[in-house]
């Protein structure tokens, strides 16, 4: 061998090895630098993956914690056909094919008989078909067609987690699911007013679920990494992950067998009234906590699609109608609580006009033709003259303000929302017979709740309280993260005019009383009938009435507040009386609620009388 | 012309190489070894997670389902499903002690005591009795 060619053949190796260097040199390049950004998507796509976890929406829970809403997981099941075709074909053994095939289709079999499903219906979905797809999209299965392989055909949905488990036992192929959480109530239509309920898409539409939204919603948490070619996660390249948060649990301050019992009595007046809409409230005075706010009509929670608007509506405070006879508390409490008078203090109740500031003004009707009352009979008689007389001895003014006071004409704040201010004008704009009309409920509109509040403050002490709702705030391992207090409003009457006021309405269940017969025997029942007609085509209508019974117990030393509303109650001769429609309920209630929150028989009313020493400071 | 290098000083650079590649050998298996223990915890702790997911799930069901078992409308037609006749009693069944509970009973078993010490003739079992139940 020659020098020269030695040398020779070490320069071509050389070449070759540089050539190589360089080839691989500028495919680095072009890898690295020209063809980036495509192949950094390509390998994004390929490999990196978010995952999303979905925050489990909180519970919401009574006082006692029983669950009145919560999420469930459900499961979607679908089928990918095309996997299970993929799954046999991949096998080139005919026999074993056969057979892999015989046992997926006896699989299918006990499937459809855990999803309920005929078989047929079961095949018919693993049959594998296409889908319609956009030309520009469709670069998928290698043809431009428009059409793709369907590779998820709904098989079932809102799945329980038992049963899938089942199913997961079985390893059928080209089985695939989703997971997602499905709000459940598990009281069905208890308190629905007031819960509200999340909708399919999973917004919050009405009651505590949208008015406490931001405690319960929770926020989502994510996972960036990344996946192998069958789609699994590679924990160990997790790059970013963001934990979720579940949702605050919400505890409410109604009690579920409150709520139970005003429900149940709901369902009694409504098959016996047929009401256009009922309402019975029940709170602690001292607090202002809620126990129990029922509505007619109701709905059930778990069926919302189902539900008429107008069953979802909390008539409690959407709602607004004339007070009647509970708004003579208003004039018989500022009149005490002014000094003008005592309830010895004697009207005559049987004349039919009388002169105000110059002018003679025409009285109301009463139902009865009364004589001489005392303040005690006014109100235990329900007299609207009589009422009329204690409102003139303050003027308008004074008794506009005090109207004011026990929170009519605005918002209680009531913390679900969709509360009306009722109306209660002016007296600039008033006209010359409002001061004998307004004193007996008429040219005034309020709320349920409304009234029940302003009965609520004589029960404590004459101090207005808002009304609660809400408890406190959980967090997800259920630590008191905020809770509620009691807030006092403002003091409508001294705490002795209160007192004086609970012992002459308890006057009206006593013999005489509009309430006769409808004490709790020891419990001493202090309350206001109220029967009032509906303005119907701007007069006042004969037919249409609201009848409501609105009190407390025992009167000398207040536990529970229990209002009654029925509106146009359907009844024979049209006794829509307050006494006809609502105290049998009140009374009914009231008895119920004494033997399950243990209320003791009241001492005397002149021993330990809390209204007394002020109530809620 | 260089003399050629010496053959301990080829063995020594031989056995160095051979260090060195035994040494970066086993750095690269360390690492190697060291990942797969990262993605095997990792891993295990993502099985972890999903169980824990899975068990909470669960109980959600379970609890979901219990609120519905015992609300009071259910507890109601299991009531009358079951015809337990089960009711609240009513204010005219409940006769409510006044004074301290706990003195009338004991006035009350002390009655029977003195009645048991008063019928019984004057044995020492009868007085056994009595301290028996006073201890």
């Amino acid at each position: 061998m020659s020098k020269g060619f030695a040398s020779n053949r070490l320069t071509l190796l050389a070449i070759g090895v540089l050539a190589c260097f360089t080839g691989v040199g500028v495919r680095l390049v072009f890898l690295h630098v020209v063809d980036r950004e495509e192949l950094l998507g390509y390998v994004d796509k390929a490999r990196r993956q978010i995952v999303v976890e979905h925050a489990r929406r909180g519970t919401i829970l009574d006082a006692k914690g029983n669950l009145l809403a919560t999420s469930k997981s459900e499961v979607t099941l679908a089928v990918d056909p095309w996997a299970l075709v993929e799954y046999l074909d991949s096998d080139r053994n005919d026999a074993r094919r056969a057979r892999k095939a015989g046992d997926e289709r006896a699989k299918r079999g006990q499937l459809a008989g855990l999803l309920g499903l005929s078989v047929a219906e079961v095949e018919q979905a693993f049959s594998p078909g296409m889908r319609p797809i956009k030309i520009e999209a469709d670069h998928r299965d290698g043809k431009v067609d428009g059409q793709t392989r369907d590779r998820w055909v709904k098989l079932r949905e809102g799945l329980d987690e038992p049963t899938f488990d089942l199913i997961e036992k079985l390893n059928v192929r080209g089985l695939t699911h989703e997971r997602i959480y499905r709000r459940v109530y598990p009281g069905g239509g208890l308190a629905a007013n007031l819960i509200g309920y999340v909708n399919k898409e999973g917004n919050s539409v009405t009651g505590a679920e949208r008015h406490f939204d931001l405690y319960l919603k929770g926020e989502d948490g994510w996972i960036e990494s990344e996946q192998d070619g069958a789609r699994r996660e590679l924990a160990q390249f997790r790059s970013r992950e963001v934990p979720v948060r579940d949702g605050n649990d919400v505890v409410l301050t109604i009690d579920s067998v409150v709520q139970h019992i005003i429900e149940d009595e709901l369902r009694t007046i409504a098959g016996k009234f047929n009401p256009n809409f009922a309402t019975i409230i029940v709170s602690e005075p001292r607090t202002g906590r809620i126990l129990g706010m029922a509505n007619y009509p109701s709905y059930d929670l778990n069926n919302y699609s189902k539900a008429p608007l107008e069953a979802q509506r909390n008539y409690a405070v959407t709602d607004m109608i004339e007070p009647g006879s509970t708004f003579k508390i208003v004039a018989a409490g500022a009149a005490l609580d002014q000094g003008l008078v005592t309830p010895a203090s004697a009207f005559d109740c049987g004349i039919t006009s009388i002169n105000y500031k110059g002018r003679d003004l025409k009285l109301p009707k009463e139902d009865h033709p009364f004589g001489q009352l005392t303040v005690a009979e006014i109100v235990s008689h329900s007299s609207n003259r009589g009422a009329a007389q204690l409102a003139m001895l303050m003027g308008e003014d004074r008794f506009y303000e005090y109207a004011r006071r026990y929170g009519f004409g605005q918002t209680t704040k009531f913390q679900l929302g969709g509360e009306i201010r009722g109306i209660l004008e002016d007296p600039a704009h008033w006209d010359g017979l409002t001061i004998t009309r307004m004193p007996m409920g008429h040219a005034i509109a309020a709320t349920p709740l409304q009234i029940h509040m302003a009965m609520s403050a004589i029960a404590n002490g004459g101090a207005r309280l808002r009304p609660q709702i809400i408890q406190e705030i959980r967090d997800s391992t259920g630590n008191v993260i905020r809770t509620f207090a009691p807030e006092k409003v403002e003091q409508v009457l001294r705490p002795s005019t209160a007192a004086l006021l609970a012992q002459l309405l308890h006057g009206v269940v006593g013999p005489g009383g509009t309430g006769e017969g409808f004490d709790v025997k020891g419990f001493e029942v202090a309350a206001k009938t109220g029967t009032t007609q509906k303005i119907v085509d701007n007069k006042y209508s004969n037919t249409h009435y609201v009848g409501s019974f609105v009190g407390f117990f025992p009167a000398s030393r207040p536990e529970l507040v229990v209002s009654v509303i029925v509106v146009d109650a359907q009844v024979p001769n049209d006794k829509n009386y307050g006494r006809a429609v609502a105290a049998p309920s009140f009374k009914r209630v009231a008895e119920q609620l004494i033997q399950y929150l243990d209320i003791k028989p009241a001492q005397p009313l002149n021993r330990s009388i809390i209204a007394m020493q002020g109530g809620f400071p | 012309m260089k003399p050629p290098p010496t053959p301990g000083l080829v063995n020594r650079v031989i056995a160095l190489t051979f260090l060195l590649l035994t040494f970066t050998g086993t750095l690269g298996l360390g690492a190697v070894w060291m990942r797969q223990g990262i993605s095997s915890t990792a891993n295990s702790n993502r099985a972890l997670e999903d169980r824990i997911t899975q068990v909470e799930r669960r109980l959600d069901h379970v609890n979901a389902e219990v609120a519905a078992a015992v609300n009071p409308e259910a507890l109601l037609r299991q009531n009358t499903f079951m015809r337990l006749a089960l009711a609240s009693p009513r204010e005219i069944q409940i006769v409510r002690p006044i004074g301290s509970p706990e003195l009338r009973l004991a006035a009350k078993r002390n009655q029977e005591i003195f009645r048991l010490g008063a019928t019984s003739s004057d044995s020492a079992g009868a007085f056994r009795i009595v301290t028996a139940s006073l201890r």
